[in-house]
């Protein structure tokens, strides 16, 4: 099909991106706004673009016109001094981080960003491997702004730590894979980085315990490992009360990779359970005292088992990347609540353009 | 039947008040802002609730659901009179303490919770400093925080599930142990949505490990400057403290002279610190905030190692409230949040306010997180005194919102604060938020008239086909 002018001009092309009539970047919100009347108008499916690392989540539909985040990556305030930042939701989360760690501060959304951008970890609800100690990437968001699928300019939330004013649509769109707008801006709450850091691997999980509140507790295929961090003195006693062998700083292993990846997700005190029920060939990297593993495996063979296991629990088993139309991606069980879901999207993209089709429960 | 009548065939006659000093007594929450209910309930369990929603719903009249009563934003003020819930029958405690998890009705006080839960070497993060009387629920309601949320966050941070009654009395579980429950995050929405969505009558929250050591700190400081440097100072160490409190010289004149506690009532601002962690740990950022402080000019650094030391210097900040009745009889807490970096000037302006409106101005907030609460003693029972308040309390906010802040850290929007929304969000950002309080409650049950001002739902682009104003997004 062709595009008006004031559509086609924004023409991109993104590597490594979907297939789709027309693929474009956005330079500001008017742009994302034009475009996505445009796309409501005339009903097309649009897929959000920002690095591409969270693409497998969903079944990501068809789309006629990608809209990609690229010029939408600008650091528009940082305050060091107040721990935020407002930054375009298509900066790459490791160009911020190299930026902020200047002056010892920290996004705390994800430890091996890759080519992930915020806002993707924003819309797809992802969490940093220190989650145990200083939460999921929801806590970080303060305010976003965001144009909906029918092209309206909203923001939702405040640039301060704290903040309890009218309904909190900023929290809604984390997670919801751009069901309300695409967002175009983000506050993020910054966390100041200590000065001393270690990981210490241990035998036993049970060793762990010497200490109320480590930054993380990882089974990497295994591997077990502990992350501290603080003040030189603290550091230094916490690694010897562990015992194990230990690197003075941050070293965070990667996700599995595989042709599938996995996010379970259990009550925190199953995580041994759920990593003693992976197929024996699957790649894992367990967080404990949260019940997040991410696990990678070249078939999803076995993933059915471990499904009715999870959904057992309480919990779930969802697909972050795998061959489309082959296995489920969200599970069996719909969300409750699956009707005012539905009606609230139906306001924010009437014509369901973001994404449709993607969470679960065909939303 | 009538509306009572219906009510006290499910709740029978007892849980149903009628009486006037009876309603009188559920007018209001702790602002200033009176109701007149027709009838006050006291469902005690998730299936009555429910019926007491279907109930309004037949007769057409707003349910307000109050725990406590302790919000200062007129939250649970029957404004638009109909049934006030009251939410304390609901009093279970499960504690899960493999998971670090507990389910709690919503009409369990705080601080019994923690105090439940420090059996199994556990507690509640969130601690508003009215912890001692308000209920879950309410702090669900408000998304409360208190000084513990610095380093913590606020209640939203802890709660991972709850049951809640919605429209047509429809019961519904969200959320639970497992982390990311996929689909949108409708628990994270009725969190500080102040009961105008449904009635949380469960919840399930996070509690995290008690802190194996601590230490608090006592700073007196010549300047309100020098207090606010040394918390930006702190910051930039790479230290988040467990608290961050500042009291002004006038506010540590009034809780000295009624609690002789020793504090230097001749400083212009004390700051009350708190690190907690591994004793290692606590030990040497307590250092590094002592040698922070004397740098910037405190006159005296007071470290406290035992319990009891803690307890004396944690009294002056949580007696602050009570102590103002020395005063006068009556104060108007604000609550706002303003960038850590304007915290000085905004206090300056804050005095200048008060003085302009010669009214007797203290301050007591968290200053870790902007969060100001200006307190102006006065008699309530002056009328023209009363308009001033009122007056000074929008130039407050103005202020704040000024310098880039919020209209509440943690008090909710409730009434008091609803017109001032249009000064935070544009009609857009507030027709979306109107919007979605329709999706939830299509008849205007619960809790009508708070959190969004009138008018909020003023465009109407819902119809795809119809025409966008040229530009009316921007």
């Amino acid at each position: 099909m062709t595009y008006p002018r004031h559509i086609a001009w924004l023409e991109v092309e993104i590597e490594g991106g979907p297939e789709s009539g027309l693929s474009i970047a956005p330079k500001t919100t008017k742009d994302f706004a034009a475009a996505l009347r445009y796309a409501t108008e005339h009903g097309l499916v649009v897929q959000v673009w920002g690095g591409g690392t969270h693409s497998g989540y969903g079944s990501p539909p068809q789309p006629d016109l990608v809209m990609s985040m690229e010029r939408m990556s600008q650091i528009e305030v940082w305050e060091p001094d107040d721990l935020t930042i407002v930054v375009g939701a298509g900066a790459p989360i490791a160009a911020v981080e190299a930026e902020l760690s200047q002056r010892n501060q920290s996004l705390v959304m994800s430890e091996r960003p890759g080519p992930g951008t915020i806002g993707g970890a924003i819309a797809a609800g992802t969490s940093p491997l220190r989650r145990a100690r200083l939460y999921g990437v929801r806590e970080r968001v303060l305010e976003v702004t965001m144009i909906t699928g029918d092209g309206r300019l909203i923001r939702s939330g405040g640039r301060v730590v704290k903040n309890v004013t009218g309904y909190d649509l900023h929290r809604l769109a984390v997670g919801a894979f751009g069901a309300l707008g695409v967002i175009v801006s983000v506050c993020v709450k910054l966390w100041p980085t200590p000065p001393a850091a270690a990981t210490v691997v241990i035998d036993d999980l049970e060793m762990a315990d010497v200490i109320a509140r480590p930054l993380a507790v990882l089974d990497d295929n295994g591997q077990k490992k502990v992350y501290i961090w603080g003040t030189e003195r603290e550091v230094e006693s916490l690694m010897s009360r562990l015992n194990g062998d230990a690197t003075p700083d941050l070293d965070w292993p990667e996700d599995p990779e595989g042709t599938w990846r996995w996010s379970l997700r259990v009550p925190p005190a199953l995580t041994g359970a759920a990593v003693s029920r992976l197929p024996g060939k699957w790649r894992y990297l367990a967080i404990h005292g949260v019940g997040d593993v991410r696990a990678a495996s070249a078939t999803p063979l076995g993933a059915e088992d471990l499904r009715s296991w999870a959904e057992s629990v309480g919990g779930h088993l969802v697909v972050t990347k795998g061959i489309p139309d082959v296995f489920d991606p969200w599970g069996s069980l719909l969300p409750p609540g699956l009707d005012i879901q539905r009606r609230l999207i139906a306001e924010f993209d009437p014509r369901r353009v973001i994404n449709p089709g993607r969470l679960p429960g065909g939303l | 039947m009538t509306l009572v009548a219906d009510l006290r065939a499910v709740l029978g006659a007892e849980d149903v008040l009628t009486e006037p000093v009876e309603l009188y007594l559920f007018s209001k929450d702790a602002s200033l802002i009176r109701g007149r209910p027709v009838c006050v309930v006291f469902p005690d369990s998730v299936l009555e609730v429910a019926e007491v929603v279907r109930i309004a719903e037949r007769h057409g009249v707003p349910i307000v659901a109050r725990g406590a009563g302790t919000g200062l934003a007129a939250g649970a003020s029957p404004t638009e009179g109909g049934i006030v819930v009251v939410t304390t029958a609901l009093q279970e405690i499960e504690i899960d303490p493999d998971n670090r998890t507990a389910w709690v009705g919503a009409g369990v006080i705080n601080l019994d919770l923690t105090k439940k839960a420090s059996a199994f070497g556990l507690y509640f993060a969130p601690d508003p400093s009215s912890q001692s009387a308000c209920t879950i629920g309410g702090n669900v309601a408000n998304n409360s925080g208190g000084p513990h949320c610095l380093s913590e966050g606020s209640t939203t941070s802890h709660v991972l599930g709850m049951e809640v009654v919605l429209a047509g009395g429809e019961i519904v579980t969200l959320g639970g142990e497992a982390p990311d429950p996929p689909g949108l995050d409708l628990k994270g929405l009725i969190v500080g949505s102040e009961g105008t969505l449904g009635i949380v009558t469960r919840v399930l929250v996070r509690l995290l490990p008690s802190d194996p050591d601590v230490r608090t700190l006592l700073m007196d400081f010549p300047s309100v400057e020098t207090a606010a440097r040394t918390v930006s100072d702190i910051i930039a160490a790479g230290l988040v403290p467990a608290a961050l409190e500042l009291m002004d010289q006038r506010m540590v004149e009034t809780v000295e002279n009624w609690l002789h506690a020793g504090l230097p009532t001749d400083a212009a601002a004390v700051l009350l610190a708190e690190v907690v962690g591994e004793t290692e740990g606590v030990t040497s950022q307590a250092q590094l905030i002592a040698d922070l402080a004397v740098r910037n000019a405190a006159r005296s650094v007071d470290i406290a190692e035992t319990e009891e030391h803690r307890a004396l210097l944690w009294r002056g900040r949580k007696s602050a409230f009570g102590s103002i009745a020395q005063l006068a009889p009556d104060y108007y807490l604000h609550d706002a949040v303003v960038p850590r970096t304007r915290l000085v000037e905004t206090m300056k302006g804050l005095y200048e306010i008060a003085e302009r409106h010669d009214l007797t101005m203290a301050n007591v907030f968290h200053a870790g997180d902007g969060n100001l609460h200006p307190l102006i003693a006065f008699d309530a029972s002056d009328p023209v005194l009363n308009e001033v308040v009122h007056r000074a309390g929008n130039e407050i906010v103005a202020l704040c919102l000024q310098v880039g802040g919020a209209l509440s850290g943690e008090h909710g929007i409730g009434l008091e604060k609803r017109d001032l929304m249009r000064a935070n969000f544009s009609d857009l950002d507030l027709d979306a938020q109107a919007r979605l309080k329709e999706v939830f409650d299509p008849a205007g049950v619960f809790n009508p008239s708070k959190v969004l001002p009138e008018g909020s739902r003023c465009f109407d682009f819902g119809g795809i086909r119809r025409e966008l104003p040229e530009g009316v997004w921007v």
